[in-house]
């Protein structure tokens, strides 16, 4: 073993099983991460990635009930034999969302949790504090309550409060799955800047992973609890890792001609105004792509469209009830029965026989007609709830956010069923952070930011180029835009 | 546009001791006085001290609609059930003296103890009270338990209504008119809204363990709070009311 990976993290063929789960969830896996050294850990959902960095922090079995095997060495010491709280010293972890890991009401209480629970002094809990709020950009913040935060924001405090740990190691779960493209862009930065200033170890599990390419990671890409492919950073292109769909190929039709959808003079707002004298409409066959910064309102004018919210000022005319389909960002809301079959059936009995059976073929569920639908993966339960939304052969199809934690067959998956939707004759509006595919599906483009745009998507990059939104034009991501 | 008061507003710069001395106060007066002049005074004092800590009296009456509605119905058994006393009307509804008077106590006691703890949860910041509970000696982990069980309340009020959203989008009513009624309204509300903190717990437990919480049998208290105006004016309006009382229970005030 050498000095250097004696200070970092060392995998010996880990395997961890879940119970009552068919396949190991990390299957022989050996891997050594050197101090300073910056990983990306990518691959389809369900690849073990989080169950990488859980047992790399030492949640797994502990808090995490799995069968263990193989060792896992964090600066020397057994994680399966080492109190997660004594690892939390060395590796600080971060979820995927950061409004679930806030456990205190104000700003600086949350730093300082750590700290406190350290019982360092006084006065050096303040000291660390200050230095990463400051660290991380948000000193101006302190005093703020914790649920007045922006999510990026959020998301900063989220690493402020662990940076308080002073860890050697950051461990971050698809840090960017919440955070619109600036806010996804920052936190980039703000991760350059730790490893220059801090010489920190950097774990990184992304599925976006171009942005982080110029810090020159190694790469390892997981399927399947197992190592499929080791990239060193010399060679990297997201492309030969089929991580990304070719979203171009999937351009749907087009527009046919009669309008679906007609917005004017949309006015809507809760303590501000989220949008003023909104016009647009969506033709049949168009999908028109929504895209812009967290608390845009991308969301609520969704909520206005399928008549969830009424507006300030202005009208929504279209169709309703039963010919919107509208998907939610988390399927679990939209989760009620208590198997696969009885959910499809909250939207009326089977019209022929086998067509449930048909459908849960067409959305990749044969099988799982009599599981509960919670015990799905995520990825399976998002291709529930838009096979439930579809079933009732929506007019207009409302989806927020559907990729978010989707693997490229999934995200295939969902591309194919927005194109059936247009080719029926029916339109999209999609709500999506992942700038390179709206810009490659959709016929249109509705920023919603500080000044709101909207047209073909060449016009509408072309207008946020000028403005400077690097982060909200395709190129920054992947694509050209 | 609505506009927050500020941090420090009235009882908000008070410490929380001095605001639970001033909640206790409130309690303990309306409890030992049965004069009603003490108690309208008592209630009078909650609501002035609630306009000037920055609570909207409208909002803070809006909050406090079902207590307002509860206290009328205590009012109106009372009066109505007490029998002793002088008639204030014949027939087959009698009404007494003694009875209005009786409910007017009984409604108002239960107006001040309620009114005066919602002016408590407005005011006082729960990370303050945590740590101001925590320097008197309370294990730190029950300080934290107030912590999170206030940190998720607005969480799940807004997952109570995607869920209702959601289930508007599918079509799917609930009543509570049957049992069979219930049951749905359980399994399409509660469930959704149960596993959404169930998850919430998770990511919650693991970010605390992962920051050592519970490592050690005791942990660092925030620096203790120096005393204010604020504090000043809460405790003086609990001397006030208590001498009020006094002077009520020898003056034999109604």
């Amino acid at each position: 073993m050498s000095s250097s990976s004696v200070a970092g993290i060392d995998i010996r063929d880990l395997r961890i099983e879940y119970p009552d789960r068919d396949r190991p969830a990390i299957d022989g896996l050996t891997e050594s991460i050197a101090v300073g050294e910056t990983v990306v850990v990518t691959g389809p959902s369900g690849c073990g990635k989080s169950t990488l960095c859980r047992a790399i922090g030492g949640f797994i079995p502990e808090m995490i009930p799995a069968r263990v095997g193989g060792e896992i060495t964090v600066g020397g010491a057994s994680a399966w034999e080492t109190d997660s709280s004594r690892i939390a010293q060395r590796v600080g972890y971060i979820q995927q969302d950061p409004d679930a890991q806030i456990c205190t009401l104000r700003v600086e209480r949350e730093v300082a949790f750590g700290p406190e629970n350290l019982c360092l002094p006084l006065d050096e809990v303040n000291a660390r504090v200050d230095e990463s709020l400051a660290a991380v950009g948000i000193d101006h913040l302190r005093r703020r309550e914790t649920t007045d935060l922006s999510g990026g924001e959020k998301q900063r405090l989220a690493i402020a409060s662990i940076l308080a740990m002073r860890p050697r190691i950051l461990l971050l779960d698809e840090p960017t799955a919440n955070l619109d493209p600036d806010g996804a862009k920052t936190l980039f930065d703000l991760l350059v800047q730790l490893r220059e200033t801090r010489g920190m170890t950097l774990v990184v599990v992304e599925h976006r992973i171009r942005p982080l390419l110029g810090m020159g990671p190694r790469v390892l890409v997981l399927d399947r609890g197992r190592l499929v492919h080791r990239h060193p950073r010399e060679r990297l292109d997201p492309r030969d890792m089929g991580l990304r769909t070719d979203a171009r190929e999937s351009r749907a039709a087009g527009p046919t001609g009669a309008r679906l959808l007609s917005i004017e003079g949309l006015t809507f707002g809760y303590d501000a105004p989220l949008f003023r004298d909104l016009t647009l409409d969506l033709r049949r066959g168009e999908i028109l792509g929504v895209i812009g910064p967290n608390g845009g309102g991308k969301t609520t004018l969704l909520r206005l469209i399928a008549g969830l919210a009424e507006p300030d000022a202005g009208r929504v005319d279209g169709p309703g009830g039963d010919s919107v389909g509208f998907v939610f960002q988390h399927p679990h809301h939209q989760i009620f029965e208590r198997t696969v079959t009885a959910e499809l059936a909250v939207d009326g009995p089977e019209r022929r026989p086998g067509e449930f059976d048909r459908r849960l073929a067409e959305g990749r569920l044969s099988g799982l007609g009599g599981a509960p639908p919670l015990s799905l993966s995520l990825g399976e339960q998002r291709r529930l709830t838009l096979l439930t939304a579809l079933r009732r052969g929506p007019d207009l199809l409302l989806l927020d956010e559907p990729f978010i934690g989707q693997d490229r067959r999934n995200v295939d998956w969902i591309v194919a069923q927005i194109r059936a939707q247009c080719a029926r004759g029916g339109g999209v509006i999609l709500v999506s952070h992942d700038v390179p595919l709206v810009g490659a599906l959709a016929h249109r483009i509705l920023y919603l930011g500080e000044v709101p745009s909207f047209g073909p998507p060449t016009d509408v990059f072309s207008e946020l180029r000028a403005a400077g939104r690097d982060a909200f034009l395709p190129g920054f991501w992947g694509t050209d835009g | 546009m609505s506009v927050r008061p500020a941090m420090e507003a009235g009882l908000r710069g008070a410490t929380p001791l001095a605001n639970l001395a001033l909640l206790g106060g409130l309690v303990g007066v309306v409890l030992a006085s049965p004069s009603l002049v003490v108690r309208s005074a008592a209630l009078g004092s909650v609501l002035l001290l609630a306009a000037w800590s920055g609570v909207p009296v409208g909002s803070f009456l809006r909050s406090l609609r079902f207590v307002l509605v509860f206290a009328a119905v205590l009012f109106i058994a009372q009066a109505l059930s007490i029998r002793e006393g002088a008639p204030l009307s014949g027939g087959i509804i009698r009404i007494t003296d003694l009875g209005v008077l009786s409910g007017a106590g009984m409604a108002l006691r239960f107006l001040v103890i309620l009114s005066s703890s919602f002016l408590f949860v407005h005011v006082v910041d729960p990370d303050r009270l945590a740590a101001t509970l925590i320097r008197c000696g309370v294990s730190y982990r029950y300080g934290y338990l107030l912590i999170l069980s206030l940190r998720f309340v607005p969480f799940f009020q807004r997952e109570l209504k995607v869920v209702r959203e959601a289930q508007r989008v599918r079509g799917l009513r609930t009543s509570v008119r049957s049992l069979k009624g219930i049951r749905r309204a359980i399994r399409y509300t509660f469930v959704p809204v149960l596993v959404s903190g169930l998850m919430r717990v998770d990511s919650i437990s693991l970010s605390m363990k992962g920051r050592c919480f519970g490592l050690y049998r005791r942990r660092t208290a925030p620096r203790p709070e120096r005393l204010r105006s604020a504090d000043g004016i809460a405790l003086g309006s609990v001397a006030l009311l208590a001498a009020l009382a006094v002077l009520a229970a020898r003056g034999g005030w109604t």
